[in-house]
């Protein structure tokens, strides 16, 4: 009896093997369903066609052609390096974006940032309705920041960075968009900084140019990802610069932070995961619209939701936040902030003020391109003359 | 009415010189049979008998007598050219007196006065392309035998001459090739080749690949039909011209390549409407877009086929390396000559 069984259990366990059926009663594999019609940047760009040109209406053609064509790039200056990379990048026609502003603005820069209308914060769109578009408020950038790009409609390329002769790289090549939330979150000295998805580590390096940070804390849940990190950080910053007092990189779960360090940063960057329009659109490989990933892109205004309240809660009342992706999408921008803004009031009890950071879309409208019109934050729409972004950002304070 | 004199004029002048150049039989062969084919219109002029050589005539041109064949003066005026354009064309002429080929000029203008242009476009002709100067006078009759074939009729045939002369100088064998390869590779009906000589003759002389390419890049990659290729004159407009307007017009989301049954999720502008309008036209009817971004996508295209072709010739140099090694040499120099390009 107890060999029958184990015939029986046997027989069950091999039916499975497909040698064991007769090729007649075999179930033909239904390749043709299971095999993607679709690459996964046709399907990103058909998403994108859907929702965006609901969303940016007129303005979506432009964004779209300028999206599907080559990007530009910002060479991020390493003011590490010891050769003199600035001038001869200048003398090729390139200008340093964030001096390159609108003169107007400038000399408000000096004053200290106003904290206006402390009883309004709880609202969402205070200061949006600003009638009066010519006083700005005055806003504060990161200092010693420097970013070089051709100027609009030049498509020069820039050539792969040189060490000098310490192994320091001249610069590092990104979307210059990408400089702007390392900009506008206003580092001051001393402070201490943490940026929750540093990976892969453009962003980290631009705020490791102020050279004003008291310890800066950089974290990705990937580990792979985390030793890129550490491998870019190697090439562009001196050994000193990277000691245990002032860096720390981790890999943890970003979306913990809040129960593992509370209230200890004045500056926090909350740089998202997202659909990263661009890329989707031009790589196949890994991309986060393929059909297998269809549950994280489902997930990722949840997991943003997420990291957005750790940064909050990580951050000491009175510091402030720093929201980006980079996607055009409003469920991914807009709503995460406005639903982030809700929760930590009720369920925290954590009270936020947003920071218009339209002066700063006014400051650099000769390099980037702006969303007109947006109730919340600001984004930088990519044109084909000025094919930066999309870069989503949105300003937070802490108030108790 | 002007063409007529002067058509008898030529004729009354090649009589005149006839004994001396030509034998009479190979001037039956040559001269009567393009006269025979344009009929009425030696009809009409032999019956009003200004065909006899008079005598006054002889002794009021002395150059008549010397056995010469280049024109003159006055003879050019005879023709029924002003003193301008008599005097242009000689000019044009003399430079080619003494080679071989000054002894055509004759016949040109026969050939061409027979098709019944009129001086002033015969001038014009001769003055877009001298090289018609060359042509011998049987290669003459072979070519616009060939065309009259090809089904241009009387009119179409004149317009295609003078709109673009220089298809008199392409050889027969050019020519029919050319139509082969448009009926059996791109599949265009008989009617539909002799509309795309009469509207794009140029096609005759355009390198077969990059034509084949252009048809393919429109019947494929935008889902045109021939019949609509040949209505929007498409030949006319350079691959260049087409594939950026197109590549500018898919990526703002405005064109779909229709699918297996012809279906697009949007209505795709027409070919016509993306060809035909210049510049601003298109930017502002059809692309909405800022002439700003269409300037900068174009040089962004510029690179992005260069390079395109150049990963392309990569890719050919690295297969024939694995079939040949003798040419390695000279693979080699051609890959470094793009890496070069590419760094610059």
């Amino acid at each position: 009896m107890a060999l029958l069984m184990d015939t029986r259990l046997l027989l069950r366990k091999v039916k499975d093997l497909r040698c064991l059926t007769q090729r007649r009663h075999r179930v033909k594999e239904k390749w043709a369903v299971t095999r993607t019609k679709y690459p996964a940047t046709t399907l990103a760009l058909q998403n994108f066609d859907a929702t965006y040109s609901v969303q940016l209406g007129q303005l979506w053609p432009s964004v779209r052609a300028a999206l599907l064509s080559e990007r530009k790039y910002g060479a991020l200056l390493n003011n590490y390096c010891h050769d003199d990379v600035q001038a001869e990048l200048q003398a090729k026609g390139c200008k340093d974006f964030p001096t390159d502003k609108e003169i107007e603005v400038q000399p408000c820069l000096e004053q200290e940032p106003e904290v206006a209308g402390e009883e309004e914060s709880c609202r969402v769109s205070v200061e949006k309705s600003d009638p009066d578009a010519q006083q700005l408020p005055p806003l504060q950038l990161s200092p010693n920041i420097k970013c070089l790009v051709f100027p609009r409609g030049d498509i020069t390329r820039f050539k792969p960075a040189r060490p000098d002769m310490f192994g320091c790289l001249g610069y590092y090549l990104m979307d210059a968009a990408s400089v702007l939330p390392c900009l506008a979150l206003n580092v001051q000295e001393g402070h201490n900084v943490l940026d929750l998805c540093a990976a892969p580590g453009g962003k980290t390096l631009a705020l490791l140019q102020t050279k004003s940070i008291g310890f800066l804390c950089v974290n990705d849940t990937s580990v792979s990802r985390t030793s890129r990190l550490r491998k870019v950080l190697q090439s562009y910053v001196p050994k000193p610069f990277l000691s245990e007092g002032k860096l720390r990189i981790t890999s943890f779960d970003g979306t913990k932070w809040g129960e593992i360090e509370r209230n200890t940063f004045d500056r926090v960057l909350v740089d998202v995961p997202c659909t990263t329009d661009r890329h989707s659109l031009m790589e196949d490989d890994n991309n986060i619209f393929s059909k297998n990933r269809t549950g994280e892109r489902r997930r990722l205004p949840q997991l943003q939701l997420a990291l957005l309240l750790a940064g909050i809660e990580a951050a000491c009342p009175g510091g402030e936040i720093l929201y980006s992706t980079c996607t055009l999408s409003q469920v991914q921008n807009l709503s995460v902030v406005e639903q982030a803004i809700h929760t930590a009031r009720e369920d925290h009890g954590i009270h936020l003020q947003v920071v218009d950071l339209r002066p700063l879309a006014h400051m650099f409208r000769k390099t980037f391109q702006f969303a007109p019109n947006l109730p919340l934050g600001v984004m930088v729409v990519p044109h084909i003359a000025a094919n930066f972004g999309p870069i989503y950002m949105c300003k937070l304070r802490r108030l108790a | 009415m002007g063409t007529r004199v002067a058509a008898s004029q030529v004729l009354r002048w090649t009589l005149r010189n006839a004994t001396s150049v030509f034998s009479p039989l190979q001037f039956g062969r040559c001269l009567l049979q393009p006269l025979c084919t344009g009929g009425r219109l030696l009809c009409s002029s032999t019956s009003h008998g200004p065909l006899q050589p008079t005598l006054h005539d002889r002794e009021l041109n002395p150059l008549s007598r010397q056995p010469v064949t280049e024109l003159s003066l006055p003879s050019l005026v005879d023709m029924g050219f002003t003193d301008s354009q008599a005097e242009q064309m000689y000019e044009a002429t003399s430079k080619l007196r003494g080679t071989s080929t000054s002894k055509h000029a004759l016949s040109t203008l026969t050939a061409l006065f027979v098709l019944g242009l009129n001086p002033s476009s015969v001038q014009k002709i001769l003055e877009k392309c001298p090289e018609l100067y060359t042509v011998t006078e049987s290669q003459f009759q072979q070519r616009i035998g060939n065309m009259r074939k090809l089904g241009l009729v009387e009119g179409s045939l004149q317009r295609v001459v003078s709109h673009y002369p220089q298809i008199l100088t392409v050889p027969v064998k050019t020519v029919k090739n050319v139509v082969l390869f448009l009926k059996e590779k791109c599949l265009f009906t008989f009617q539909q080749v002799t509309d795309l000589l009469r509207d794009s003759p140029a096609v005759v002389l355009e390198d077969r690949g990059q034509l084949e390419y252009k048809f393919q890049y429109v019947y494929f990659r935008m889902g045109i039909k021939q019949a609509e290729m040949v209505k929007s004159r498409l030949f006319r407009y350079t691959l260049e011209e087409v594939r950026c307007r197109h590549c500018f017009l898919e990526r703002r989301g405005l064109y779909q390549t229709p699918d297996k049954k012809g279906q697009t999720m949007i209505i795709n502008p027409k070919l016509d409407s993306i060809l035909h309008f210049d510049q601003d036209t298109f930017l502002t009817n059809v692309a909405n877009a800022s002439a700003e971004e269409y300037e900068v996508f174009q040089r962004l295209m510029a690179r992005e086929w260069l390079e395109e072709e150049q990963l392309q010739g990569n890719i050919e140099a690295d297969s024939d390396d694995d079939e040949e090694e003798d040419e390695e040499d000279e693979e080699t120099g051609g890959k470094s000559g793009y890496r070069k390009k590419r760094k610059r």
